[in-house]
């Protein structure tokens, strides 16, 4: 707040109309930056906690998988790191989301709804699928490299789409790229598409988290 | 132009505050009232009577939902509002432009 400006309730009397122009700025200035800062989801500190699931989670499950000939899956510590971090960088999400939201009602806050309930049914469907193709024969070279690359494809495409909701080319450019990841680091084999997927797809969401801050849009 | 022209309704502190915060929620959210009171560090009484203020001006909106503990009073800014804080905002720019600026402060002061 500037020096010098009051704070006084004026809820008994209009004294306000003497109130100087430049702590009337100052105030607006304050309160909108307050407003935006308390109502505004941390996108960074989301970004970077997807970014560490692919960054450590999948190159956890690339330690315990390289190597593998034949490829016969992830040991059970890897996937239990993968889904540790899985966890919480879901709870991050409802404790960042669920601060900024608390008390917000409307048509924004129902549009937040639906996206995280889509990206939550995308997700729910790759894991069943997985189930589903292993189900009916698929090889685990098939399994590993889906269950690497279609929670990324998912990903990539809920930001993509979350960029047409709340306007942002960079992350539109981000939602691209992980798709783009997804379908190119398949090529790198069962045990190569955790390493390349999980280095593409963190370092992308943790460099987009480090200079968010610093972009409008 | 002169300072009486900026909108009274408006042209308080605390009103002014209550007025921009709502204004950066996107058309068709609203606040709840603890939050909002929460935000601008008022009383209860007190935000009462300036939402009571605004709202007779046509500028904010209070609905009330639910009953006992999940009794929700949401505040939301109108469509006159929003333009009427756009008012204020374009003419309190040209009085700015008018006033002189304050002298920086002495360094080490």
């Amino acid at each position: 707040m500037a020096e010098g400006v009051t704070m006084k309730d004026g809820a008994d009397a209009d004294e306000g109309t003497g109130m100087d122009v430049r702590d009337a700025a100052a105030i607006m200035q304050q309160a909108r930056a307050r407003a935006e800062h308390e109502l505004r989801i941390s996108q960074s500190v989301l970004l970077a906690s997807y970014g560490l699931v692919y960054l450590i989670g999948y190159g956890a499950v690339w330690l315990s998988v390289r190597g593998q000939r034949p490829y016969h899956g992830p040991g059970t510590a890897a996937l239990v790191v993968l889904t540790l971090l899985v966890a919480a960088a879901l709870a991050v999400t409802v404790v960042v989301a669920g601060r900024a939201l608390s008390g917000v009602g409307g048509w924004s806050v129902r549009q937040r709804r639906i996206c995280l309930l889509s990206f939550a049914a995308g997700l729910a469907g790759v894991y069943l699928l997985e189930a589903a193709l292993f189900h009916a024969g698929a090889s685990w070279s098939v399994i590993g490299v889906y269950g690497a690359t279609a929670p990324m494809l998912v990903s990539g495409m809920a930001f993509a789409f979350s960029a047409a909701l709340w306007p942002s080319w960079t992350v539109f450019g981000l939602g691209i790229w992980l798709i783009v990841v997804a379908a190119t680091s398949a090529f790198a084999g069962p045990v190569g598409v955790w390493a390349v997927g999980g280095l593409a797809a963190g370092l992308a969401l943790l460099l987009v988290a480090a200079v968010r801050p610093g972009l409008r849009r | 132009m002169s300072q009486d022209e900026l909108d009274p309704v408006i042209h308080v502190p605390a009103r002014l505050r209550i007025m921009v915060t709502l204004a950066t929620l996107p058309e068709g959210d609203d606040l709840s009232f603890t939050r909002l009171q929460d935000m601008i560090g008022l009383t209860p009484g007190n935000l009462i009577t300036h939402l009571r203020k605004l709202e007779d001006a046509g500028y904010v909106r209070t609905e009330k939902s639910g009953r006992g503990v999940t009794a929700r009073t949401a505040v939301s800014l109108t469509y006159d509002g929003r333009a009427a804080l756009d008012r204020y905002t374009t003419a309190l720019r040209q009085l700015l432009d008018t006033v002189e600026p304050v002298p920086p402060r002495p360094a080490g002061g």
